[in-house]
């Protein structure tokens, strides 16, 4: 015992002994340099005070070997314009969904992130700033672009996130391989797929003629569930969902919905007939992976009227799509950006957001790269690839932005895109809880407990290796032991709170 | 000992002072100072509170971990899964170290060691896959090169609970063996030979050699090396309960532990103050089970004691 005091006393004195050293040695430095350093440190301020230096994080799936190249570019734009530089930090999407809670723990160097699948946690840590006035202030060309699509950001009343502006108006669909369909001359009978029962047909004929093609599989793997973009309106999570993409204001049990037990009943059948594979529970690679090694026919997705053409890019093989019913604006968009609440520049991250939201030529940078070098302009006014080089071989396609409207076509686009987008968006049913936000403070315990019953069940059931006839009701009893129906009581009071009822 | 002032110590002793520093600076740094951030387990973490300056909660955030079915179901694996490698490691172990000292080519004792270590150099996600390969409904080798062949029917192993229990053990102690034995192996290679001659003289076999003589010698060892594997009975290998069985839903009853449990649970949530919570827990309950052993083994022989 006497050992380890005498111990750790000389630790103590030896830590102080150095602590002691490095006061004085810094003071016996500082002398000389003193005025040399000051100088330079009021050059400095000067410096920052006209260019303010911002990090933003974003998640890709596309090429940015080349990015020091084209940031350069960039900043060109933004310090004569703004008088901002950014960096990007991009990370690969499987890379992403690791490092996001070490981004947002207010830790990292972080002044801009990208949320997907929703900001509340961010929000919920008190890492989103309150951005109402400087949107006001700095972002009008954000607010005439989203309109009320922005309330996709706000939190009882107050804006903290800004919403890319995108197709806000989606519904589940079917993604499938269109050069499969149309060798197989089964394009007529596609065409004529109005629900996912219908597909069964393609599949049986699918697996029949192509052995080594999976006829179905997960979109992502098994890292999200099968029905992820359901055709619900999931409200922030899926414990109390608003059914039809939220037609009327009553939150509903998903899990106990008839809409879910047939999905689960279709899925079982599938897999039972062999269009699934046995070991599609613990599948790895996602739908695009898996297609580009011809290896998958068709998955379920998010499907909006650009599906088509951002698949067939980012895959490289021809793709096409069956949205199954009519697209819908949900409560929130799923990807919005956020400024970080311990950022020391939110003004600049405001203008940077406002510029990138408005500036054709930034836009056209951030996601092509530089002209010439990773895209070249066509005849028609649209963009490709440079001669010889595709997607695996340019060395930068970041495909990131806040505004699809702000840059010009991709080649295999439609031209008549941002038209088409704004039409969707402002013509589309909306959701009765569009802008609702959920607060899940008072259920923490309730929801960690429900995202370990789900870990069990939910992923066997939506990829049919279990029997619904079976699991679904225990899945459901076990759901109901972990407390669901008080996360749901929660929502519905919230719901009705934020609709004034 | 008899009293002495530091002063004096220190006089006598100090270079052996100035040989700990580096160490004791080494844990100063990475263990004592990160312990000031247990106080997040108390509070709702926010971004401009950090870690010392949010909101205190007290206990709520440690409720999770009781308050339901699934706290026994993960406390039983942690715990269960943990005393088999305890128990099955000691056994393997010793007798591995054994049979490599046994061997009389030095070539052939190399050539053992590397590969019975070698496993332990891969990355978890690489031995998953290598499980995956053997274990795959439609792919795997062993439904498709040995059950379909012999006529028999195909297994789904990643739906079939009962196999778990021994395939993470099998993989444990696949992958852990090479380095646990090492320290048994050098202790037995330390032990002075001429005892093993005079015990052959007496007309001792290869077996009462081992246990009369071997055993003995190495028991300070195995009872340090328990007394720490105990202090971390409450956590477990994240990668072998999470990785290898590919996060598989319908098996879950037999390979959740109290880590993946956390995970699962805080993984959509990205709570700090939960986090820290289950740390905190496994922490203490650690530290108070090495005490009670430490305990236990100073009545039963105090002079292998760890403390």
């Amino acid at each position: 015992m006497k050992k380890i005091t005498a111990l750790l006393m000389m630790a103590v004195m030896l830590v102080s002994l150095f602590a002691g050293c490095g006061k004085s040695a810094q003071k016996n430095d500082a002398k000389p340099e003193n005025t040399s350093e000051k100088t330079t440190e009021v050059a400095k301020n000067t410096e920052s005070a006209k260019v303010e230096k911002i990090k933003i994080w974003v998640p890709t799936s596309g090429k940015y070997d080349d990015i020091d190249a084209v940031m350069a570019k960039v900043n060109e734009i933004t310090r004569a314009k703004i008088g901002v530089e950014v960096e990007f930090c991009p990370l690969q999407f499987g890379q992403w969904f690791g490092q996001y809670s070490l981004l947002l723990s207010g830790t990292e160097d972080v002044d801009i992130m990208a949320n997907y699948g929703g900001y509340l946690n961010a929000y919920s840590q008190g890492a989103c700033l309150d951005l109402t006035d400087l949107l006001n202030e700095y972002g009008q060309d954000i607010i005439a672009t989203e309109g009320e699509y922005l309330k996709g950001g706000m939190i009882d009343g107050r804006q903290y996130a800004i919403p890319i502006y995108a197709a806000y108006a989606w519904n589940m669909g079917l993604i499938y391989r269109q050069d499969v369909v149309d060798e197989l001359g089964l394009t007529d009978q596609v065409a004529n797929v109005k629900t996912l029962e219908d597909w069964e047909p393609i599949l049986a004929a699918v697996k029949e003629a192509k052995p080594d093609m999976t006829p179905y599989v997960m979109n992502t793997g098994a890292t999200a569930s099968n029905f992820q973009y359901g055709t619900w309106d999931d409200l922030g999570n899926n414990y109390g969902v608003l059914l039809d993409g939220g037609k009327t204001s009553e939150v509903v049990n998903l899990f106990e919905s008839d809409e879910y037990a047939r999905l689960c009943k279709i899925m079982y059948d599938w897999n039972q007939k062999g269009y699934s594979s046995k070991d599609i529970q613990t599948q790895t690679d996602g739908f695009g992976t898996l297609t580009q090694n011809d290896a998958a026919f068709s998955t379920l997705g998010q499907t909006d009227f650009n599906t088509k053409f951002y698949q067939t890019t980012s895959i490289g093989k021809p793709i096409g799509i069956v949205m199954l019913g009519d697209a819908v604006g949900r409560t929130y968009n799923n990807v919005t950006y956020t400024v970080m609440s311990n950022t020391k520049h939110p003004e600049a991250c405001m203008k940077f957001l406002n510029l990138w939201f408005s500036d054709t030529e930034l836009g056209n940078l951030i996601k092509y790269g530089i002209e010439g070098t990773h895209y070249v302009v066509n005849g028609d006014g649209m963009a490709e690839y440079p001669e010889g080089q595709d997607a695996n071989s340019c060395t930068y396609h970041l495909g990131a932005s806040v505004s699809n409207t702000v840059a010009i076509r991709w080649v295999t686009e439609n031209p008549d895109y941002v038209k088409l987008l704004n039409d969707a968006n402002s013509s589309a049913r909306r959701s009765v809880a569009l802008g609702f936000a959920f607060n899940t403070d008072s259920v923490t315990n309730e929801i960690t407990q429900l995202d370990n019953v789900r870990a069990k069940y939910q992923t066997g059931l939506e990829t049919g290796v279990m029997d619904p006839d079976q699991y679904l009701p225990e899945f459901n009893k076990a759901l109901k032991d972990a407390g669901i129906d008080k996360v749901i009581a929660e929502k519905q009071a919230q719901l009705d709170a934020y609709l004034g009822k | 000992m008899k009293k002495k002032n530091l002063s004096s110590r220190l006089k006598k002793y100090w270079p052996f002072y100035i040989m700990a520093l580096p160490g004791l600076i080494y844990f100063f740094i990475n263990c004592y100072i990160p312990m000031s951030g247990l106080i997040l387990a108390f509070e709702k973490y926010s971004v401009s509170g950090g870690i010392f300056g949010s909101k205190k909660i007290g206990l709520q955030n440690f409720k999770f971990l009781f308050s339901n079915a699934d706290a026994w179901i993960m406390t039983r694996n942690t715990l269960l899964y943990n005393l088999t490698f305890i128990v099955l490691g000691l056994v393997i172990s010793i007798m591995t170290a054994f049979l490599l000292h046994e061997l009389k080519s030095s070539l052939s004792r190399k050539v053992y060691q590397t590969v019975i270590l070698f496993p332990s150099l891969l990355s978890v996600i690489i031995v998953s896959y290598l499980v995956n390969a053997i274990l795959a409904g439609d792919t795997g080798f062993i439904n498709n090169h040995i059950l379909i062949p012999l006529g028999l029917e195909p297994v789904s192993f990643y739906s079939e609970k009962k196999w778990w229990p021994f395939i993470l053990t099998f993989v444990h102690f696949w992958q852990m063996t090479g380095t646990s034995c090492i320290l048994y192996l050098a202790n037995i290679s330390a032990i002075d030979t001429s005892l093993y001659e005079a015990a052959s003289i007496d007309g001792a076999g290869r077996w009462q050699s081992f246990t009369k003589i071997t055993i003995p010698c190495i028991v300070p060892t195995i009872i340090t090396l328990t007394i720490l594997a105990v202090g971390k009975i409450f956590n477990s290998d994240f990668g072998l309960f999470y990785q290898v069985p590919m996060n598989s839903g319908a098996i879950i009853d037999v390979t959740q532990t109290i880590d993946t449990y956390v995970y699962r649970g805080l993984l959509n949530t990205s709570n700090l103050g939960m986090t820290a919570a289950a740390g905190f827990y496994q922490s203490v309950v650690g530290f108070c089970l090495v005490f009670f052993t430490n305990m236990l083994v100073k009545k039963i022989s105090k002079e292998n004691a760890m403390f």
